[in-house]
Formats: C-alpha cells, structure tokens, sequence
C-alpha cells in the first residue's frame, strides 16, 4: 500500500468516527443533562452564550428554543423516583409542595420530545388547575383516573418536562429534591 | 506496524477535530431546519399565530401545550426586521429572539414590559435601525422571533387568539 493511502484511510476514518461520535452522544443526551436531581435532570445555561457545545446541540435536539433560566427552568424526567425507566403502561403518582416560581406546568411527551395522542386531549397539568399548590398529586396513567390525571398514551416510554417560569431566584439555583415533585410507581 | 504510526495519529487528530466540528454545527443545523419549518406556514419576516399543540404538532420539539405560539421566522440578510408584539388578556406573554446559534438574543416578558407593546428591531451589527426602537443584534442572518402567552383555560383562548393577531413582524424595507 502507498503511503499516501494510509494517510487517506486514516483521516477518513478519523473524521467519520469522530463525526459519528458526536452524533450518537448528543442523540442519547438528555434534555438538561448536565445536572441530576433525584428522577429530575436539569441545566441552566440553555439559550446563552456561556452554553457548551454539548448543552447547545442536546437543546437543539431534544428541546430547541428553551428560554435562558431567569425566565424559565426545564426539568426534565426519563425514570421515576426509583430509578426506573417511565412506561406508559404503568400509573405512576407525581406528587409535589409549593414550587417556588409565578407559575409551572408538568408535561408528558415521547423520547423524540411529541406530545402523546390520548383520547382525553390532556397533555399536561398546570399549576392553575391545582387545588393546593402546598401539597399537590398528579396521577399519570393509561386509563382515566379521578383528579388530576395526565393520560400515558400507552407509549412503552415517555419523558416529563416540568416547566418552572420566572423562578423565585431569578433561575440562578436547582431546586432541591424536596422541592421537585417525586415520580413513584403505583402499579402495571 | 511503524508505517502505520503517523497515519494512526493524524486519524487520531482528525476524530477529535470531526467530533467537535459536529458537535458545533449541531445547533446550527437543527436551527436551520426548525426556522425553514416554522416558514411553511407564513413565509420569512410574517408573524404566524400557531394553534394550540397538540400530538399532531411536529414543527418543533417539546412545544408546551399551555402556551399560545406565534412565531416569525427572521431573515435580516436585506435589513432589520421589526417585530411589535402587542399586549394579549394573559398572565404571561413574552418575547424571545433565538438567533442561528440558538442563543437567545433577546427576551422580555409582560411584568418587564408593564404591559405595554415591545417593539424591536432584529438586525444584524452595523445595520441601522430607526430612531427610538430598540435593536436587538443578532449573529448569524436568521433565526426565530417568539411570542408565547400562557393560556390557562382554552375557554380563553379564542379572546387570546385575536388579540394576538394584532402583533406584526416585517422587514423594515
């Protein structure tokens, strides 16, 4: 083999193996990964300038348009509170306290970041319609339940985003583990 | 084997070199995709007001469905573009402006706006910009002027949805 051929193979393949490196860690990036909070990842340089590489293209992909933390933070769940991945199959009980913030919204969506379709056209739960925002529960299910319920779909897997806007402090902070709502698993 | 030593290294350099390119040009891509999408609907320099999301809604990733979208698609490559967002009968709107990078060059909700309208001009650097208005500098020629408005009861929505039709976005020229 002529010596310029290994070069050209090598580069190439360099390049490609790169290249796909970085394909493949930002498409199993999570939205807000950069910070772990029980069953909650978070982060807060979405939108700026101070943002990594990494941050920006996960954002880009999995949440674009995300609005900068002092107006918004965006928590994001993948597993309930025991580690477990979240199945819409299964009912889960979303349970929470005061959030320290003008308002906040509890979505539920697929991997790629859709809503999910449901015959009850609910999609998620605000912070308007609960009763007591000092002690709230949401009940996540495949089938209607009594009180707030936010419809699975059935999808094998699906994500929660919890949208905090105009945060108390300014969005400089995480919120602690207490103040997140926790994800527990009531049954299949 | 020793043949093999520098190419090895320079592949090795060069995968360093490919993975960070990617990783740079991700948002850049993605954000490309998502402004020619959201175009499709009203064009560049128009201010289109979505309907509420659903399931059926692709145009961009986690869209909230608890808010009230209109969007316009900038392109400033011809001159400023003016965006006037007028207020709307909710207890939060805003106005964000993402650039080609996804950096968010300008954000403002009601509470800092006192209710009153905001009124920007999208240019890029040294493009002048009327008296009196404020300009947001943007890198890159394109990118996504956003109004959301939180609608806490679609019951509401069809006295937001006209109120918000009275915001523009258009070229300054």
């Amino acid at each position: 083999m002529k010596p310029w051929a290994r070069y050209v193979i090598c580069a190439v393949a360099g390049l490609a193996l790169g290249a796909g490196a970085a394909v493949q860690r930002v498409r199993t990036g999570a939205f807000g990964a950069s910070t772990a909070i029980g069953p909650w990842t978070t982060g807060k340089d979405f939108g700026t300038a101070g943002a990594s590489a990494y941050t920006r293209a996960v954002v880009s992909l999995r949440g674009i348009l995300a609005l900068p933390a002092h107006e918004a933070r965006y928590y994001n769940a993948a597993v309930d509170s025991a580690g477990e991945p979240l199945d819409g199959k299964c009912r889960y009980r979303v349970s929470g306290k005061a959030i320290p913030t003008k308002w906040w919204s509890l979505t539920l969506y697929d991997h790629p970041g859709y809503l999910v379709a449901n015959q009850a056209n609910v999609f998620s739960v605000a912070s308007a319609r609960v009763p007591n925002p000092a002690s709230w529960s949401v009940v996540v299910a495949p089938a209607e339940q009594a009180g707030l319920w936010l419809p699975t779909g059935r999808i094998e897997r699906f994500e929660l985003t919890l949208r905090t806007y105009l945060p108390d402090d300014g969005g400089v902070g995480n919120l602690a583990r207490d103040q997140l709502p926790s994800i527990v698993k009531e049954g299949c | 084997m020793r043949r093999w030593a520098l190419p090895l290294l320079l592949g090795l350099i060069l995968g360093v070199v490919g993975y960070n390119l990617m990783m740079m040009q991700f948002p850049r891509v993605l954000m490309g995709f998502a402004t020619q999408r959201i175009s499709k609907a009203g064009g560049y320099n128009t201010m289109f007001a979505a309907p509420m999301a659903t399931d059926k809604a692709r145009a961009i990733v986690r869209p909230s469905p608890d808010l009230a979208y209109s969007s316009c698609p900038y392109d400033v490559s011809n001159g400023p573009v003016l965006v006037d967002v007028e207020p709307v009968p909710a207890p939060y709107w805003s106005l964000s402006v993402f650039d080609a990078r996804t950096d968010v060059a300008f954000v403002r909700n009601n509470i800092e706006a006192n209710g009153q309208p905001i009124r920007i001009a999208i240019a890029l650097a040294g493009q002048p910009v009327p008296n009196g208005m404020q300009a947001v500098r943007v890198s890159g020629s394109t990118g996504i002027a956003l109004v959301r408005i939180l609608v806490q009861d679609r019951t509401q929505f069809p006295a937001i949805d006209a109120a918000r039709k009275k915001s523009s976005c258009k070229p300054l020229s």
